[in-house]
């Protein structure tokens, strides 16, 4: 006890200055924490919400917390091993897995103002209720989603055209081999459905304007119509089986699109889409469709255009579908607007359909082709407001 | 322009509070949409393979042949582990695929107890199929249903990144104890699964941080290495060894390395600027 072998104690004087500076730290630092913990709003750990499971119930069982971000607490008092969730309906929004009998767990969750449900202990016991009320940084996330908000859906769209080009270069593998071998019927059948891919990301594939140009060149812009060098792609071999009924030369033209096609599809996996180009390039092509398209037609040869609008739709309602998650706070009005002219649109198109499908386009009256376009010439308008809507542009 | 001065140096102070909980600047969100697809795709892949062989799994079950339905079980589950965070989303799904009987009150016996446990119940515990048929046709079902709503489900970006650490805490809470697959001692296969699914999540993004977090990456690649070393150890045929088998040495190699794995995997949303 009385030996001493550490450093000699300090003066007393020194200890006086060492404790005023350790007060003066400690207030700094009870100032820093207090400032912090004052801006950070929910989430410090201190102002947790604390669940107890008890018995297959939560104690409370209904809880409110503001939009943002919150801190659970869960104390585990039951006898086993359990999971908590925050349920979305069938969707786990979060979860703390593997909580063991008496340990507590902490989990943070980001939470959209909303109405949820929280497990308490096993699979059958009752659920409680999660009430999340809207807060002034939750709704000003809704009313202009932050670029991140949108990756998901850009993502998904990333996939679409992945998945949609594959199919383009598949079909146009069979195409080109059905035309390589010299089977006319067969390279008819293939071509339709070859189209449908390629109708489905026209948006996207457009972009690339050399691409665009040697696959899907109509007659009418060039030239020497359709005796013109540049007449290649979808439309000369259209020509080919539907005009000349022959596929005489017609051999280093498909070959020609299954590179073209295969080149987009490896362009298309690089694509780094800002978030404004969906609902633009949908708009741009529903727009072109109801003030050209329909009125000239493209499809001179085989008059399938209205397969054509049928694949074109379907890729816009896909994009359509994308962006709804995330436009839909912001922007409920457009979203609802966009989805009543789609629904238009696809019953116009639909009724024009008779028992062995679409009718030669030459046979569609003037009537229809213009009630078409009229209907589509309105989902145009309303896919051009959502950009603007969702803080876009 | 003294209030200027003042003014920017006490947001620089409130942002340097807030570090720890913002994303770091160098990921543009953009950046994160490239692997996020690859992702999906990776995930439909896998469910593919998980809804072709459940198919083969439920039907050895149903046809009565407890050898082969016992040698099915843990290959066809690795597909469903390897995209955990995201077959686990649906919560109704999760229950019925994959529940234990730990969570259900009459545990074993609880009628709600089904999927692929209940099954490795029957198989394993009982040494039959008996009884089994509709525990089958259910799992097919419930399977094929997973793989239509994942199919149109935009997955949530932070639940993919999330999904890394994730992973490896489900490894260190079930697969380390020897408690998930009690009845089979197949929790080697479910762990490889687990932790490929992991480490494909960190493959996906790293290129994203490489250049500004070369050190991270470095420490997260010796552990996934260092798990991948042990685990080859107890490779057999094509599969893995039962759990037993593992020593209490290599136990705590993996358990170590796992822990750390979640640990350090759980600030990859922070880092990407997810959370």
């Amino acid at each position: 006890m009385t030996r001493n072998t550490g450093p000699s104690a300090p003066s007393p004087k020194l200890m006086k200055l060492a404790v005023a500076g350790a007060a003066i730290l400690a207030v700094a630092g009870a100032g820093a924490f207090y400032f912090a913990s004052k801006n950070m709003k929910s989430g410090a750990s201190d102002n947790a919400v604390v669940v107890t499971i008890k018995d297959g119930a939560c104690d409370p069982n209904a809880i409110t917390v503001p939009a943002g971000r919150s801190t659970f607490k869960i104390i585990n008092n039951s006898d086993r091993a359990l999971e908590w969730e925050i349920l979305d309906g069938v969707m786990v929004l979060e979860e703390r897995e593997n909580i063991l009998p008496g340990f507590t767990q902490t989990m943070q969750a980001k939470l959209k103002a909303g109405d949820y449900e929280i497990t308490c202990g096993l699979l059958s016991s009752p659920r409680g209720t999660l009430h999340v009320t809207p807060s002034a940084e939750s709704e000003a996330e809704a009313a202009r989603p932050p670029l991140v908000s949108f990756v998901g859906a850009l993502a998904e769209f990333q996939v679409f055209l992945m998945s949609q080009t594959n199919n383009l270069v598949k079909a146009t593998t069979a195409l080109d081999a059905a035309i390589q071998s010299g089977d006319l019927d067969q390279a008819r059948v293939l071509y339709q459905k070859a189209r449908i891919p390629y109708k489905q990301i026209e948006p996207m594939a457009d972009l690339f304007a050399d691409l665009h140009n040697a696959i899907d060149p109509i007659a009418d812009y060039l030239e020497k119509r359709e005796q013109d060098p540049a007449f290649t792609g979808f439309h000369r071999i259209e020509y080919a089986l539907y005009a000349s009924n022959s596929l005489d030369g017609l051999a280093p033209v498909s070959a020609k699109l299954l590179a073209d096609v295969t080149a987009l599809k490896d362009r298309v996996r690089g694509l780094r889409i800002p978030p404004e180009q969906i609902a633009k390039g949908a708009a741009r092509l529903m727009g072109s469709i109801a003030d050209t398209k329909i009125a000239n037609g493209e499809d001179h040869y085989s008059q399938t255009d209205l397969v054509d609008f049928e694949g074109n739709l379907a890729g816009t309602s896909r994009m359509m579908a994308l962006l709804k998650p995330v436009a839909i706070q912001a922007a409920p009005a457009v979203v609802t607007d966009i989805e009543t002219r789609l629904a238009e649109a696809n019953t116009t198109l639909a009724a024009l359909r008779g028992a062995d499908g679409y009718p030669s386009y030459d046979k569609v009256t003037k009537e229809s082709r213009d009630l078409l376009a009229q209907k589509i010439r309105a989902l145009a308008d309303a896919i051009g407001k959502l950009n603007i809507a969702v803080g876009l542009e | 322009m003294k209030l200027k001065i003042t003014l920017s140096a006490s947001l620089f102070a409130i942002t340097a509070a807030f570090l720890p909980r913002v994303a770091s600047a160098e990921v543009a969100p953009l950046d994160l949409v490239g692997p996020i697809a690859d992702y999906k795709i990776y995930v439909s892949e896998n469910l593919e393979k998980l809804v072709a062989d459940t198919k083969a799994f439920t039907d050895a079950v149903k046809a009565g042949d407890v050898d082969k339905a016992k040698s099915l079980f843990a290959p066809t589950r690795m597909s469903y582990e390897a995209i955990e965070p995201i077959a686990e989303l649906f919560s109704d799904l999760d229950g019925s695929i994959d529940s234990r009987a730990d969570d259900h009150e009459k545990a074993e016996k609880d009628p709600e107890f089904t999927g692929f446990h209940r099954i490795e119940y029957g198989l394993f515990s009982e040494n039959s199929t008996k009884d089994l048929a509709p525990f089958a046709d259910k799992l097919m079902a419930d399977v094929t249903e997973l793989n239509k709503r994942i199919t149109e489900l935009t997955l949530p970006p932070e639940k993919v990144v999330g999904g890394a650490a994730a992973l490896m805490e489900e490894v260190a809470a079930t697969k380390i104890s020897g408690e998930e697959d009690r009845y089979s001692h197949t929790d080697l296969w479910d762990f490889k699964a687990n932790f490929d699914g992991s480490r494909k999540i960190f493959d996906l993004v790293r290129p994203l941080i490489e250049k500004s977090d070369g050190e991270f990456i470095t420490k997260v690649s010796g552990n996934f290495d260092k798990v991948d070393v042990t685990l080859a150890k107890y490779k057999k045929g094509d599969g893995y060894e039962l759990y037993d088998k593992l020593t209490d040495d290599d136990r705590a190699v993996l358990a170590a390395a796992v822990n750390t794995l979640a640990e350090d995997l759980s600030t990859l949303r922070g880092k990407l600027g997810l959370n």
